[in-house]
């Protein structure tokens, strides 16, 4: 019995360890592959750590060496919804246009276009020598079929409608399934025309081509991939300055130059390695040894590398206000007290020691920098000013007049948090600064992203952290969410005059870009000072050090966040 | 002793039933809707996409159609990675997490256990202390702050190892010396402990009065004792080790599976969820088996099994 | 022979009393009364002990000892170094110093005082390398944090985190919730954990085999949907950490006692107990449990680190104390985000994390020592 025992136990340690070695076998394998490549890398590095200064320009090996904060969640251009999805299809797949310098559409595979009169219809004259990577030409089909799929309720994309709805004609009733695919106002004329019927004037069309959901498909490879197609390096296909060679997930992608790319010789770069580092100061430790070339600073290293040559503040046209819920509080749907919570956050403090990255603080709900006056060339935010100012008696005051107005003596808000690297810090700092206001209790509630989500959709919340980044180069991205019921609203804001300003920039002063912009000026005077239906709170900007040798790289505000198209390595 | 295994695995099956059942109804009631983009469609736009997941039937046709799928070895596909199958995402991120946890686990319970001998043969002296500090503090430092000076220390400072990152076999350690720091610490206690009980024996005094010197004895009677204790312990860390933990993970850029079960759980990745919840499952009561079979061959006068 | 044997003299019959023979010559103890005795005499448990009471203390009063409230923000003192006048030798004398390197000494100098604001009159700088040949210049300046916010007479003891906010008394603050969080988790451990393993390993069979099983769908299902639910049907704070440690905190113990008392039944002083008629409660009170002692001393010092940090780990996925609250936990998880920069923000809750600890281990092995019957003199 003894002895049986005894092998017993052996058998089961050698299971085990067999149940171990099965699954971890695997991967090893894998491994070694990657293992060679990290190792040429780092004696590249090695030899160049010293040789900074020196200019040894055009004698640089071409290669970056990047991280992103997540896994690529897919490379479908119909499937994409994230930053870092549109990121990497935005360097492997050129559309009809792409973002160049200062946000400027530049041509892709387009070369130009017209719009007709009513500006219902826009013509796009395509390239003739724009190949895909397995070598069949880019035609006008590829757009077509890309974009019946994106609205095809089939294959369930979520961005389709979105940026689709209301825009290419027919677009909303194809995504509910009311009508068929081939109705959507996309056709090819011939092989490198494509015709686009519009549902309303859109002035900001050109902008919106550059984004993902546009991108062009080839329905051949597509089709024949079936349910495999972009989950493997290999059964992608890209059009674009890059292609992506290797693909471990939740590890790192490597892209390199697409020699058939049609714009080839402008592209400098030979490899682009990424790697999925998530921590900060991970980040910023593999940044100092030398493994790769940019990292993003949280709010702490800003301090420590604020005085480096290599420190770097990259503007975002992202805004982040405060949602006041009007619908479910009696106390927020008074305009008083709104007003008072605008005015009682001291946002330059909040700036410039809790963020620390260069953000600055929000006075209205357009960025600045985004936009500017079609005839004098002005920024929009420089004409509209700071629309909100800190005043803490000011707010004091209205705040009195609102609790009078309501017979309230104290008030208690559940404020949602947000959930960047700082919330919990902003949050603090957030509850703190609105309970000046006398009578006031602040309850923070942090909850999980999903349920944030389904909370904003029931509007089951009283304040909320909420943040909104452009789709296109228009002030309509930013001031259209706040109509009566729109999909993005709720906050229960509702205002027929603001409604029809909204309403009138869209139709009738479309084709009016004076006009149409000092609308939207009025507009957002109206939210934001009149009616205070958001407080706004910072304009983000993000803190980065990058290698002094990486040169050319643009940096997007929307879409992609970095075009590497036309960058290059030098002195390193 | 086969009726005894085969009932077991009887059992087994059973309850991989039951709790493929509570997590799949419990997982029903998080909040929101595993669409990323949930906040820029309307309702009617969310319901033609979760049409798609089948996500529109009520509950118990879902969960039937799942425990359908599931007996044919199908758990479906993710939703934050579109199309991909939960099979071939978690076999892609085992492995990282594998290689870490086992490493982990073999230094952790070696470097321990002899430290928790010497800390029991040098009982109240200053080795004794000195192993107690260091388990102590092993256990006390939360481990991203260990894994944190680590990385700055040893990757950026001395530049000995890979500070972060995936790929060749150095890349490995860090992130195991930072796993290990828990085992070693709970094996050395353990070890200490039960040593210390084994030593005030009378089977102990006996043999050392025959003769036998202090060292061998206490190992050889002193391990056979402290392994059920031992066995208990680490047998469940093990898995916890080997199927990932989010903040090591994290910190070195490990392409493992626990943070992508947080990350699930966080975006209802409901396949995702379950499929890594049925595995982690698995294992863990695999090794409960493995433990209560070993009782019996440590300790003979053990017996679980019913009439024998 | 004859002489060696001892004279008959030299014996004096003993003056014998009467009850002499149930005399006792050590005091009569107790198991409980022995125990702390031993436990009396080893000095590193005693001094474990009173770590923990200088802790409790300060726990209960470290927060008025100055006049910063917890939540008090000011953004214009956030991260300020920790200044303890009579400390300053050990370098918490309030300033700031950082290296700075450049081609040259002047360049290194601007750097230098760039880092901190230009605020030249409140930096000293001193030149540690003139560079040259290759070698870049390095130049360290010192920043006094409270001369420049003129702040002399306000020291901060621990420093201020992020916010502006008073470590010494949110680190106080915090360690009165980890303390609770600590206790808690003991409790449930000490008592579902070690009753349950227990009545699961005397009783056998059946019983211990529904009762693994119930463990086993406990632990597989994942912990995170669970507390998850929770925070949604209570809100996030207190009551709904507890109930999470609640649910599956206990499971480890119950295993290691199971374990333990599976090989301790069948042996022959169980055997004799039960024959004597004892009752199955009496023998797992009386004879189990106290020689699973040990084990349970030990396994429950490590529920008390694992609780904190499970309150932690919450937090950091935001599911833990809501916003402003402060544990120990959560200021670690905060500190950490700054350790290469402002490493006094990590500091001081992990010292009192790691003493709390090291008390409790180092009195948890007197413990042990003391109620090991088999260590009875």
């Amino acid at each position: 019995m003894k002895k049986t025992n005894w092998l017993l136990l052996v058998l089961a340690l050698v299971l085990s360890m067999f149940l171990v070695a099965c699954s971890g076998g695997g991967e090893n394998t894998g491994d070694d592959g990657e293992g060679d490549g990290t190792e040429t890398e780092e004696t590249e590095n090695d030899g160049n750590t010293e040789g900074e200064g020196e200019e040894t320009s055009g004698d640089s090996e071409q290669v970056l060496n990047i991280m992103d904060s997540a896994e690529i969640p897919t490379m479908d251009a119909s499937l994409a919804t994230d930053a870092v999805a549109f990121q990497w299809l935005g360097s492997t797949m050129d559309g009809l246009y792409r973002l160049g310098e200062d946000a400027q559409a530049v041509p892709g595979i387009a070369m130009d276009h017209e719009v007709s009169e009513d500006a219902l219809t826009w013509t796009f004259n395509l390239r003739e020598d724009a190949t895909w990577s397995n070598g069949d030409p880019v035609t006008a089909n590829d757009f077509v079929y890309a974009w019946q799929r994106a609205v095809n309720p089939d294959v369930g994309s979520e961005y389709g409608p979105y940026m689709m709805g209301g825009v290419i004609k027919n677009a909303t009733a194809i995504a509910d399934g009311e009508m068929p695919i081939e109705e959507l106002g996309v056709t090819a004329t011939d092989d490198y025309t494509l015709e686009v019927q519009l549902e309303k004037p859109i002035p900001y069309f050109e902008s919106l081509t550059t984004f993902g959901t546009f991108l062009p498909l080839n329905q051949a490879f597509v089709e024949e991939q079936g349910d495999q197609y972009a989950l493997e390096a290999d059964t992608l296909l890209s059009n674009g300055p890059f292609v992506m060679t290797e693909w471990n997930h939740g590890e790192g992608w490597k892209l390199e130059k697409n020699e058939d790319y049609w714009d080839a010789e402008n592209v400098q770069l030979q490899e682009i390695n990424v790697s999925v580092v998530k921590d900060t100061a991970t980040g910023v430790n593999l940044y100092e040894t030398g493994e790769v070339d940019r990292a993003g600073l949280s709010a702490e290293f800003v301090d420590q590398y604020r005085t480096s040559d290599e420190f770097r503040v990259e503007e975002e046209p992202v805004l982040f206000y405060i949602k006041m819920n009007q619908e479910g509080n009696e106390i927020l749907a008074n305009v008083n007290a709104r007003k008072a919570i605008q005015m009682v956050i001291d946002r330059q403090s909040m700036v410039d020691v809790i963020l620390n990255n260069g953000s600055i603080p929000g006075v209205g709900d357009i960025p600045q920098n985004f936009v500017t006056h079609p005839e004098t060339g002005e920024d929009f935010r420089e004409i509209n000013g700071d629309l909100v100012e800190t005043n803490v008696e000011e707010a004091q005051q209205l705040w009195a007049t609102a609790k009078e107005e309501l017979g309230m003596d104290t008030a208690e808000l559940n404020y949602l948090g947000g959930d960047s690297e700082v919330a919990k810090n902003l949050d603090a700092y957030i509850k703190d600064q609105l309970e000046q206001l006398e009578g006031l209790t602040v309850n923070v509630q942090s909850v999980p992203f999903q349920e944030r989500l389904a909370r904003d959709t029931n509007m089951d919340y009283e304040l909320q952290n909420s943040g909104w980044g452009p789709d296109y180069i228009d002030p309509n991205t930013f001031l259209n969410m706040w109509v009566t019921d729109g999909a993005n609203n709720k906050t229960g804001y509702s205002n027929e005059d603001y409604d029809s300003m909204i309403e009138r920039a869209n139709n009738e002063l479309a084709q009016k870009p004076v006009e149409r912009f000092e609308l939207f000026l009025e507009a957002e005077k109206k939210l934001i000072q009149e009616d205070a239906v958001i407080a706004p709170l910072y304009q983000r900007a993000s803190a980065q050090v990058w290698k002094p040798y990486v040169k050319g790289v643009i940096i997007n505000p929307m879409g992609p966040d970095y075009n590497y198209k036309n960058a290059y390595i030098e002195g390193k | 002793m086969t009726r005894y295994i085969l009932q077991r695995i009887g059992y087994m099956i059973i309850t991989m039933f039951l709790i493929a059942t509570f997590t799949f109804f419990l997982m029903k009631l998080l909040p929101g809707t595993p669409l990323s983009a949930a906040d820029k469609l309307s309702e009617e736009q969310q319901a033609v996409v979760l049409e798609k997941y089948g996500l529109n039937d009520p509950v118990p046709v879902q969960y039937f159609n799942y425990m359908v799928n599931l007996t044919q070895g199908d758990l479906g596909i993710s939703f934050q990675f579109d199309n991909r199958e939960v099979t071939t995402i978690i076999m892609e991120r085992i492995g990282p997490s594998m290689t870490l946890g086992v490493q982990a686990m073999v230094i952790g319970t070696i470097l321990g256990m002899l430290l928790g001998l010497v800390s029991a043969i040098y009982h109240n002296g200053i080795l004794d202390y000195g192993s107690t500090f260091i388990a102590v503090v092993g256990k006390s430092i939360p481990s991203f702050v260990f894994a944190g000076i680590l990385q700055y220390f040893i990757g950026v400072k001395l530049g000995w190892f890979p500070v972060a990152l995936w790929g060749t076999w150095a890349h490995t350690v860090l992130p195991t010396i930072a796993l290990a720091i828990f085992p070693i610490a709970i094996a050395a206690r353990f070890m200490r402990t039960e040593m210390l009980e084994v030593m005030g024996s009378d089977y102990i005094t006996t043999a050392r009065a025959k003769g036998v010197n202090k060292f061998g004895v206490v190992f050889k009677h002193g391990l056979r004792n402290a392994l059920i204790p031992l066995i208990t312990v680490l047998g469940p860390l093990a898995i916890g080790l080997m199927t990932g933990t989010l903040v090591i993970e994290n910190i070195f850029a490990v392409p493992g599976i626990g943070e992508q079960f947080v990350k699930a759980i966080n975006t209802n990745d409901f396949p995702i969820i379950m499929g890594t919840t049925l595995l982690i499952a698995f294992l863990f009561i695999f090794i409960i088996l493995v433990i209560d079979l070993m009782y019996g061959v440590i300790d003979p006068r053990i017996r679980l099994a019913e009439g024998e | 022979m004859d002489n060696q044997k001892p004279s008959k003299d030299l014996f004096v019959p003993v003056n014998r009393e009467e009850n002499e023979g149930e005399k006792i010559s050590r005091p009569s103890l107790s198991f409980w009364q022995d125990s702390f005795i031993r436990l009396r005499k080893n000095m590193g448990a005693m001094i474990g002990l009173g770590i923990l009471i200088v802790i409790a203390i300060m726990a209960i009063f470290g927060p008025y000892m100055n006049e910063y409230g917890e939540f008090d923000q000011d953004l214009s003192r956030a991260k300020m170094p920790p200044k303890v006048e009579a400390l300053s030798w050990l370098g918490m004398d309030g300033t700031l110093s950082s290296v700075q390197t450049a081609d040259t000494v002047e360049e290194a100098k601007q750097k230098a005082l760039m880092r901190f604001n230009n605020q030249e009159d409140f930096i000293q700088t001193t030149v540690l390398s003139q560079g040259g040949n290759g070698e870049q210049a390095e130049v360290e300046a010192v920043y006094d944090v409270y001369a420049a916010k003129d702040m002399q007479d306000q020291p901060f003891w621990f420093g201020t985190d992020g916010l502006g906010r008073d470590l010494w008394t949110r680190t106080w603050m915090g360690t009165r919730i980890s303390l609770y969080i600590a206790l808690l988790a003991a409790t449930i451990d000490m008592i579902i954990g070690v009753a349950y393993g227990g009545i699961s390993a005397y009783y056998g069979g059946r019983v211990d085999n529904i009762m693994q099983r119930i463990i086993e769908i406990l632990v597989g299902i994942p912990n995170l949907v669970i507390v998850i639910l929770m925070i949604l049907i209570l809100e996030p704070g207190i009551i709904s950490i507890t109930i999470a440690l609640t649910i599956t905190g206990w499971i480890g113990m119950a295993r290691i006692i199971r374990g333990q008392v599976l090989k301790l039944k069948n042996q022959e002083f169980v055997l004799a107990s039960k024959t004597l008629g004892a009752q199955d409660n009496r023998v797992l009170r009386k004879h189990l449990v106290p020689n699973v002692l040990g084990l349970i001393i030990i396994n429950t010092m490590f529920t008390i680190p694992n609780a904190i940090f499970f309150e932690a780990f919450l937090s950091f996925i935001g599911l833990g104390l809501p916003t402003p609250i402060a544990s120990l936990g959560t200021l670690i998880e905060d500190g950490f985000n700054s350790l290469q920069i402002y490493p006094h923000i990590l500091l001081f809750p992990a010292i009192v994390i790691s003493l709390i600890m090291i008390a409790f281990n180092v009195l948890a092995d007197g413990l042990r020592d003391a109620f090991d019957p088999k260590m009875r003199e």
